[in-house]
């Protein structure tokens, strides 16, 4: 039994916090996120040159360093404390994984973009009629020599916006399929948008738009199944480190603001109410941890950890943002402190990846 | 990063399961199985520790000269985490893990060669005696006066929820040996004989029907000085230490892990409200999967603070948070027990189960008669006596306090 880093997963972690404290601004990072691009290209590049946390988890074929799940749970949870919205999750986890899986030159040459921050790839699961399941496509492809050509719709395709390549799910004779598609918005028929939590995502509509299998025909089920678990484990991670930074504000708010003549957080209700904050938090890392250490086991064991982790943070997201809001009063529902920010990203990743509902369901299906 | 354990703590934990496997007998794994709450019945926990005496298990935490094994902390937890997956009935806490620290830490040389052995062989057995019917959260409130009387203090006052006072032959109590400004100061820890004169025994009859807690009454009870622990006065140096001495080691998410899969296994053979099995109801099994989550969650949190402790750091405000969680968790499991256990967990049939003490006026039938099933039996009492889960030990308001103070500096 061993929870402790390594050497260089702290110096990755310290490293990060650095880059992160001197040079993303929260208020800049908005800015960004409403007005502009939807996102800040030069710490973007600031991640992979300066950093290397592109390839941190990525092979050393394509030019990463060979790191696995904890080196992204110390990433992911950095980026939440500090409310990121650049799309690491998405690119480097979610769509390096399908990439790596699916192997190939092509694949691994994308993947050696990701690494050197020249490319940034989105996936596109979600359809209008699949809900929540990646499973559930209705997209088509048909073979036209060596291409494909795709049609179907995409709906809150995350950071496509941002992208230059585009995952897409859509089904073959033999089965579920995946295929790589230029983020070519005169190809595509795209609408763009901001999400609640200040990420850019896409609804699409692909009419015949040419696409390149990846991996073999019919067989992106298990591999998508694996994308989405990882996906989750990453964005438990990273919630971690949004409610340490919650707690620690609230913490510091209740001991400053003065109330009937002292600190409000003198009164026992709420010293309670934060202590609770506090079980629920530490509750959640060690959730986080069931999940990054299983992650590499059998399909079975790894959803089994990852729907407790997912469930376990989705009801400490839940419950320490929304205490947070509380204890802040008026000012914890405006723009004007950090705490609404982080609450938006605290409420939107209960539903990314799977609801609450659906992991405790699923853990409930699994262990019966 | 690594969660599984290292070959040597493999072979030490194989080790245990096969000891486990050979010396509990149906008997003691019926009476761990069939607990009312987190007391075994008195005869099956005394025959549980003379087994492991025999092999030198009794008492683990304690000095390897005062008959404590050589382990690390990580076998601890493996000895205290098998130890329930098999079921084995729960020892009593109050001597091999409470006092006999203090004894180790404080006591004289005599105190020591009497008590430890003895309590090693079961032959004296403990009874604490903290709270005070005035004196509950607020212990250092305590008053039960204790005046100097040359060789002896005498003792006149009265202790409550003293657990097995009657099967209990010594007590280990805090008593006031003088008033000053500051209540903490002026206790006293003391070793009482149960046989003194002076001493009587009220049972309090629980809700379960259980006499396990009772009133102790003291009417100018005798105590020789030379069963002072520590010096006069400064009693609450002693009990202080007891209560930090209660960190580290221990391991309550495998019996609740226990708990969750014998309610599942229940619930797979009972009928839902709406048709099929209660297993497959959304209601139910969501609120099953919650529990078994947050078992699972804990079990990594224990882990966590035992790291810590084998590092050679300090449990901090761990060992509270662990309490708090463990409890309320116990607390939920007792309900979905209830839920389980469908109309025949309204039945009252103690004698169905193993009570960790008598119960009150309750006739068996004659046949032995039984209405269901043992855990169903077993639901209600559990439920029952579980609400003490939060009040013990520092209620969980108590434990609140304490971590807003300790871990965010409130």
């Amino acid at each position: 039994m061993d929870f402790n880093l390594s050497k260089e997963q702290e110096l990755l972690r310290d490293g990060l916090a650095k880059f992160l404290s001197t040079r993303y601004d929260l208020e800049k990072s908005r800015a960004a996120a409403k007005t502009g691009t939807g996102w800040q290209p030069d710490i973007w590049r600031g991640f992979a040159d300066e950093l290397g946390i592109l390839g941190a988890a990525l092979p050393e074929e394509v030019g990463g360093i060979g790191g696995g799940p904890a080196e992204v749970m110390v990433i992911a949870e950095a980026l939440g404390h500090a409310l990121v919205v650049e799309p690491y999750v998405d690119t480097v986890v979610v769509a390096g994984g399908l990439l790596r899986r699916a192997g190939g030159t092509l694949a691994n040459e994308l993947l050696e973009k990701i690494v050197a921050g020249t490319a940034v790839v989105a996936l596109a699961a979600t359809e209008p009629g699949s809900g929540d399941d990646w499973q559930a496509v209705s997209t088509v492809a048909v073979r036209a020599g060596d291409e494909w050509l795709l049609r179907g719709s995409k709906v809150v395709a995350m950071s496509a916006p941002v992208a230059t390549h585009l995952l897409v799910t859509a089904r073959t004779p033999q089965g579920l399929s995946l295929f790589l598609v230029d983020a070519d918005w005169s190809a595509i028929d795209g609408h763009h948008y901001r999400t609640v939590d200040d990420r850019r995502a896409s609804d699409l509509v692909l009419d015949g738009v040419r696409g390149v299998l990846l991996g073999e025909e019919g067989q992106a089920s298990p591999s998508l199944a694996q994308a989405r678990d990882e996906g989750a484990a990453a964005i438990c991670a990273e919630a971690v480190g949004c409610m340490r930074k919650v707690l620690a504000d609230t913490v510091e708010y209740c001991k400053q603001r003065q109330q009937f003549g002292q600190p409000i957080g003198s009164f026992q209700v709420l010293q309670h109410r934060m202590v609770d904050m506090y079980m629920e938090v530490e509750q959640a890392v060690a959730a986080v941890y069931l999940a990054v250490l299983n992650l590499e086991a059998s399909p079975d064991v790894r959803a089994r950890a990852v729907s407790a982790a997912k469930a376990t943070i989705g009801r400490a997201a839940r419950f320490v943002g929304q205490q947070a809001v509380q204890l802040h009063g008026g000012m914890g529902m405006t723009e004007e402190l950090a705490i609404g920010h982080y609450f938006k990203r605290l409420t939107a990743l209960q539903y990314e990846f799977g609801s609450t509902d659906y992991h405790v369901a699923r853990y409930a299906s699994l262990t019966k | 990063m690594d969660l599984a354990w290292s070959a040597t703590d493999s072979a030490f934990r194989d080790e245990v399961r096969a000891f486990l496997a050979e010396k509990l007998t149906p008997g003691l794994r019926r009476a761990g199985r069939l607990m009312t709450s987190v007391y075994a019945d008195h005869e099956a926990s005394m025959e549980w520790q003379r087994i492991l005496h025999e092999r030198g298990w009794a008492a683990p935490a304690w000095p390897v000269e005062y008959g404590g094994c050589d382990w690390s902390l990580t076998q601890h937890y493996i000895f205290s985490r098998e130890s329930q997956l098999a079921g084995a009935p729960s020892l009593s806490p109050m001597g091999i893990r409470m006092v006999a620290h203090a004894i180790i830490k404080f006591g004289t040389d005599a105190q020591k060669e009497y008590f430890l052995p003895r309590i090693l062989t079961g032959e004296v057995f403990f009874c604490q005696g903290y709270s005070e019917p005035e004196a509950g959260s607020d212990l250092a409130a305590l008053s039960m006066a204790a005046i100097d009387d040359g060789d002896d203090l005498v003792c006149t006052g009265s202790k409550i929820w003293t657990t097995h006072a009657r099967e209990a032959n010594w007590m280990f109590a805090l008593v006031r040996t003088s008033k000053t400004q500051k209540k903490q100061q002026g206790i006293t820890f003391v070793l009482i004989d149960m046989t003194s004169p002076g001493l009587q025994i009220r049972p309090l009859v629980m809700t379960s029907g259980e006499e396990i807690q009772n009133q102790v009454f003291f009417d100018e009870v005798r105590v020789p000085k030379s069963n002072v622990l520590g010096q006069i006065d400064d009693g609450w140096t002693v009990a202080k230490y007891l209560l930090e001495f209660e960190r580290g080691g221990g391991a309550a998410s495998p019996a609740l892990q226990v708990m969750a899969e014998e309610i599942a296994t229940a619930a797979a053979n009972q009928p839902a409200p709406g048709g099929g099995r209660l297993l497959d109801d959304a209601a139910f099994a969501r609120k099953l999967a919650d529990a078994r989550i947050r078992t699972e969650v804990l079990e990594i949190l224990e882990y966590r603070v035992l790291a810590a402790l084998a590092g050679g750091g300090h449990p901090g405000p761990g060992a509270s948070m662990l309490k708090v969680l463990a409890t309320e968790l116990s607390q939920s499991l007792t309900e979905l027990a209830m839920e389980a256990a469908g109309p025949r967990g309204r039945v009252y049939q103690p004698h169905a189960t193993c009570p960790g003490g008598p119960v009150s006026e309750f006739e068996p039938p004659p046949d032995g008669y039984v209405s269901g099933e043992a855990w169903q039996a077993v639901a209600p009492l559990r439920y029952f006596n579980d609400r003490a889960g939060s009040i013990y030990a520092g209620s969980n308001e108590i434990q609140r306090n304490i971590l807003a103070k300790a871990a965010l500096g409130l």
